[in-house]
């Protein structure tokens, strides 16, 4: 992808609650921040 | 265009389709949750979070926080690819301030429009909604210190393409920090083709 230094938080909760939450959970999908630079 | 897994011109009019109810009726049930609630859940700044009028909350639909890795810096700026009503975008124009700049990319009018009012009525010059797509964004090369996005490159069919172009108006040395959802589990693959699944 042609970028450095990636960092990933860590997850959050995002579906928690929500009508989504069953096919969240059956996946776990959580969200996340995502941080990287571009090199130069 | 790369291998992807469902059409991306359908995968877009559906997601229009979500995200302009998402605009137009912020408070019905979706799958996923929205504004403020959303933002706590989130961590955004309670105090940024409430000094911003409720229509540029109310639609907020993110996924996470591009900002708690690394803080906007005064003066730079910025590209939301994805900025819907504008709630991150206000949230970096905070960030960066008058001397920064922060241009918004959307694909769905009725956000683009919303978020376009919300911006006049606070007198944010600074802030700047264009209508584009996440795979051709309408930003010159190398414009961005940093970019951002919350919860949009997972709508996106083409990743490689998007990931290109964000590079693309990047400076060197500039910044991607987004937030989106990832899966612990794998998706069958014939879920992956079974666009629905994709915005709902």
């Amino acid at each position: 992808m042609g970028f450095v230094d990636l960092e990933v938080g860590p997850p959050a909760d995002t579906f928690g609650g929500a009508a989504g939450e069953d096919k969240a959970r059956a996946y776990e999908v959580f969200g996340y921040a995502f941080l990287a630079r571009k090199p130069g | 265009m790369h291998d992807v897994a469902v059409d991306a011109e359908e995968l877009r009019e559906q997601v229009r389709h979500k995200y302009r109810e998402v605009a137009a009726a912020p408070h019905r049930s979706f799958h996923f949750h929205t504004g403020r609630p959303l933002a706590a859940r989130l961590g955004y700044d309670p105090a940024v979070v409430d000094a911003l009028p409720d229509r540029a909350v109310e639609s907020f639909a993110g996924v996470g926080n591009p900002f708690s890795l690394r803080p906007l810096q005064p003066g730079e700026r910025v590209v939301d690819v994805g900025s819907g009503a504008g709630f991150d975008s206000l949230v970096a124009a905070a960030q960066v301030g008058e001397a920064g700049g922060v241009v918004g990319v959307d694909m769905t009018r009725e956000m683009l429009e919303k978020a376009a009012e919300t911006v006049a009525g606070l007198g944010a010059a600074h802030v700047a909604f264009r209508e584009g797509l996440a795979e051709a964004l309408p930003v010159e090369d190398g414009w961005a210190d940093a970019v951002i996005s919350n919860g949009v490159i997972n709508l996106c069919a083409d990743k490689q393409a998007v990931f290109a172009e964000i590079r693309r108006v990047l400076r060197p040395g500039g910044w991607l920090q987004f937030a989106d959802i990832a899966n612990g589990r794998p998706v069958p693959p014939e879920a992956l083709r079974d666009i629905d699944l994709w915005t709902g």
